[in-house]
């Protein structure tokens, strides 16, 4: 895979995910898409500007969104239902649940705004614990891509899958990682953006960037050489991928914008401590809720959470330094 | 409205989902028999009658779907689809049971799921609220690709407590979708008491209009009403429609009957075998309009519906057959628009093979030609006329007569068999004592050969006369007299239904007594028994207890 160099151009998950689905659209008559009072917002839109009759706006009611979404789904469609994360999971679960899982229905719920990233809305939109709840149901799958190439790229692949996956993405616009042309994101694959043999640093959404802009600063000041992957498939999990590089690199500092409990770094502790235990640090939010920061103030509320390039440096060199003694 | 929906047939077959779910609730111990009871004449219209459905091939394109969204009336749902011939009957048996293909609340079938759900299941229910939603992605889905299968969905009173029916309530209308068709099993109970307690949900149907849905009420225990109001509802354009089917829980079990404790409890094993005599013991009283005074028929008709009659029974005599002339085909046809009550129509005239199409064509639900008035091959041309129009076959015999040989080689076609138990011509008659055991010797030979249809007692029935030919084995009352001569029809139509009901609880004594579990059996059914306990001389037992 090539990646690009991240410094010099942005993308927009989000316009990313709308110019998929009116891709999709174009191809398969039998992709549909359901939105719920956002669709402007998520992008979802520029879907409905060219398949009106495939579009599908139901109001501010979420567990009708996914509910009407598994409707499509047994009559033979492939239905994408889209609104801000912190609204999906955490106000439908139980439809999500019997409605999608239990059927193992052909549901995408896409969202945005995960994580603490989403401006000024504060905690109540703030979605930090969506991996841990889709990640416990049977059936479901959970993306969470690193950048607008990734979203664009998994969101063509999921939609020829079968069953339900649930991908949550990032509202602000970030740095581009992967070059359009040939990335690949296979589902419970992980991609290694870089090769290191000191530590391994996982990453997936926006902290890839971090993880991966980490590891040059550790080469040069430190001169450690630090594993980077994106894990944005976190269930399931690259397990192979993981176990093989906490034996090669003896520990694995995991990064998510999410809560430590439950999510990515939950996951990687998972699979480790069953196959091969090693040092696993989690860098996340700490079990806690955010609060609000305009996009000006982005990255002060990202340091307050501890989710910023320092603080991923910090858990790596307290993790050698614990691993020497 | 002409319904071709072969009447009788349809009502035994609403009986096999009653006993198959009970018997299944029974085996595994736990379940509920108060909601699947409550939809039994639902689900039996709508997967015998309504569905364009194949259960040899259930993803079939061109299926109507059906939600089960209240997925507690799993058992009744899952009877309806065995007796549809989804999965094998004896399947029932293993309700609820750990590796049943048949779980506690039904399962949307797939490959991947089939160790856990039957073929025919399109939705998973269990957890309330949800179906409408989930009707109404699949009727969009239809609308977009220009399909016209139809989307019926089964909805609780109490499941639409929850706020999502609300959300569902709000979107089929802005999507204008005609191919929804919701019921609401209007039954009052949920788990903890009566709706209107826990969460009132009246004026519900106000509700509903004001959610700009086409709503329309029934009793949904009625099949002709059932039917009328889904034909009604596939009339209606750009809007979806709401049947409100005002229904009783646990409807055709007494003791179970609108008892919250029944919602979701299993009834003892050793109580099946009476539970089962019960639902098979359900009679239906067929006024016959040419008898009382002489005022027009339609005023009769509306007077027996208002007195709730179950059928009405029409005396069709030519003049020649019968000493007597009354009507004919025409009037039959103009009488027809009055009234949804199935029209039992009793052609006592010469050569009913000459005319079967008119009485056809007039509406009739159930077509009866006498046994004397015909050979094998005249009742064979007549049987393949009326069966083939989705009409109920039956036969008469004249008290002299035995039914014909060549009878028995249609018992899986015929309906009814109408025992003359006056001679035909006059109203007013007096019942003949000796048809009883007639009717009962009948009645015995029928059951052996296996079948399922009914007897029709016809003739002098009255207070005095019903107990007998239902003891006999008559399940259907052709009272005339003793309707109209009572100035109250409603009075005279529940009074023979006490006596036949008297009836019914003594010999479910019975077999209390057969099975050793009298004492059991009295204490489930005391609020039952009270009111009648004088008559069966069971009132100091009783208060014993």
């Amino acid at each position: 895979m090539k990646l690009t160099d991240c410094e010099l151009r942005k993308g927009d998950m989000r316009s990313a995910y709308g110019n998929a689905l009116v891709e999709l659209g174009k191809r398969n008559n039998d992709i549909v898409c359901v939105g719920a009072d956002t669709t402007d917002s998520i992008k979802t839109k520029k879907f409905g500007d060219q398949f009106p009759e495939r579009f599908f706006n139901i109001g501010i009611a979420e567990a009708n969104l996914v509910s009407i979404a598994a409707g499509f789904a047994i009559a033979g469609k492939t239905a994408f239902a889209s609104t801000y994360a912190a609204f999906l999971p955490g106000r439908c679960l139980d439809q999500i649940r019997n409605a999608i899982c239990y059927p193992s229905l052909d549901v995408k719920l896409v969202v945005s705004h995960a994580g603490l990233t989403v401006g000024p809305d504060g905690a109540s939109h703030q979605q930090i614990e969506d991996l841990s709840i889709m990640r416990s149901i049977p059936n479901m799958r959970v993306l969470a891509p690193a950048d607008s190439v990734s979203v664009f790229r998994i969101i063509k692949n999921i939609a020829d899958i079968p069953g339900p996956f649930y991908v949550r993405l990032a509202r602000p616009s970030s740095e581009i990682i992967y070059d359009d042309s040939d990335s690949e994101f296979q589902i419970g694959k992980a991609n290694i953006l870089q090769d290191g043999s000191d530590i391994t640093i996982i990453g997936c959404g926006l902290m890839v960037y971090k993880a991966f802009k980490t590891a040059k600063i550790l080469k040069e000041k430190f001169h450690i050489s630090a594993r980077i992957i994106d894990s944005y498939s976190i269930k399931p999990l690259d397990s192979d991928l993981v176990i093989k590089a906490g034996k090669e690199t003896g520990a694995i500092i995991t990064v998510e914008e999410h809560n430590i409990i439950g999510g990515l770094g939950s996951a990687v502790a998972e699979v480790c401590s069953e196959s091969h235990p090693c040092f696993i640090k989690r860098v996340g939010v700490r079990d806690t809720f955010g609060e609000s920061a305009r996009d000006s103030e982005l990255n002060i509320l990202l340091e307050h959470y501890g989710l910023t390039e320092k603080e991923i440096e910090r858990a790596v060199l307290s993790t050698i330094d614990k691993l020497k003694k | 409205m002409i319904f071709h929906m072969r009447y009788l047939d349809l009502k035994r077959k609403i009986q096999e989902i009653r006993i198959n779910a009970i018997e299944g609730i029974a085996e595994a111990g736990s379940g509920h028999p108060g909601a699947s009871f409550s939809a039994a004449e639902i689900m039996g219209v709508l997967y015998f009658r309504e569905l364009r459905h194949d259960p040899s091939n259930p993803t079939w394109a061109g299926r109507d779907y059906f939600i089960n969204s209240k997925g507690h009336s799993a058992p009744g749902y899952y009877a309806t689809l065995a007796v549809a011939g989804y999965f094998p009957k004896y399947e029932m048996k293993d309700l609820r049971k750990f590796g049943s293909r048949l779980q506690g609340h039904p399962v949307r079938y797939s490959k991947l799921l089939e160790r856990h759900s039957v073929p025919g299941v399109e939705y998973s229910g269990g957890s309330e609220g949800i179906g409408l939603s989930v009707s109404i992605g699949i009727a969009l889905a239809n609308h977009i690709d220009n399909k016209d299968n139809n989307v019926y969905v089964l909805l609780g009173d109490g499941e639409t407590n929850e706020g999502q029916v609300w959300e569902a309530a709000m979107t089929a209308p802005k999507f204008k979708l005609d191919n929804i068709i919701a019921i609401l099993d209007r039954n009052k109970i949920q788990q903890d008491g009566f709706t209107e307690d826990i969460m009132p949900l009246d004026p519900v149907r106000d509700k509903w209009v004001a959610f700009n849905w086409n709503v329309i009420e029934i009793n949904g225990h009625k099949v002709e009403q059932i039917m009328d109001a889904l034909n009604k509802a596939s009339e209606v354009k750009d809007k979806p429609t709401i049947i409100i089917a005002n229904t009783v829980k646990g409807n055709g079990i007494k003791h179970m009957a609108n008892n919250p404790q029944w919602h979701g409890r299993a009834p003892h094993n050793l109580h099946i075998p009476l539970l089962i005599e019960e639902l098979e013991g359900e009679i239906l009283i067929a006024p016959s309009i040419i008898a009382g005074e002489k005022e027009n028929y339609e005023e009769k008709i509306k007077k027996v519906e208002r007195g709730g009659a179950d059928i009405i029974h029409l005396d069709v005599m030519d003049g020649i057959f019968v000493p007597n002339i009354t009507f004919l085909a025409d009037t039959i046809k103009k009488l027809r628009p009055i009234t949804n009550i199935p029209f039992d129509a009793h052609l006592m005239i010469e050569k009913p093979y000459e005319h079967i199409d008119e009485y056809i064509n007039a509406g009739c639900d159930i077509i009866t030609v006498h046994a004397e008035t015909c050979d094998n091959e005249k009742f064979c041309y007549i049987r393949e006329k009326v069966m083939s129009a989705g009409i109920s076959l039956g036969i008469a015999i004249n008290p002299e007569t035995e039914l014909p040989e060549w009878a028995y080689s249609y018992l899986n076609d015929i309906d009814v068999i109408i025992v003359m138990s006056v001679n035909p011509g006059f109203s007013g008659q007096k019942f003949i004592p000796d048809i009883t055991s007639k009717i009962s010797n009948l009645n015995r030979t029928l059951k052996v050969k296996g079948y399922k249809g009914y007897i029709e007692a016809d003739g002098g029935i009255d207070a005095s006369t019903v107990q007998r030919v239902y003891d006999a084995g008559a399940r259907i009352m052709v009272a005339g007299s003793a309707v109209f001569s009572n100035s109250d029809i409603n009075t005279a139509i529940l009074q023979l239904k006490h006596k036949t009901n008297v009836t019914l609880e003594r010999n479910l004594l019975k077999k209390a007594d057969e099975n050793s579990i009298r004492k059991d059996w009295i204490v489930a059914r005391k609020h039952i028994l009270i009111p009648v306990a004088n008559e069966l001389g069971i009132e100091d037992e009783i208060n014993r207890l």
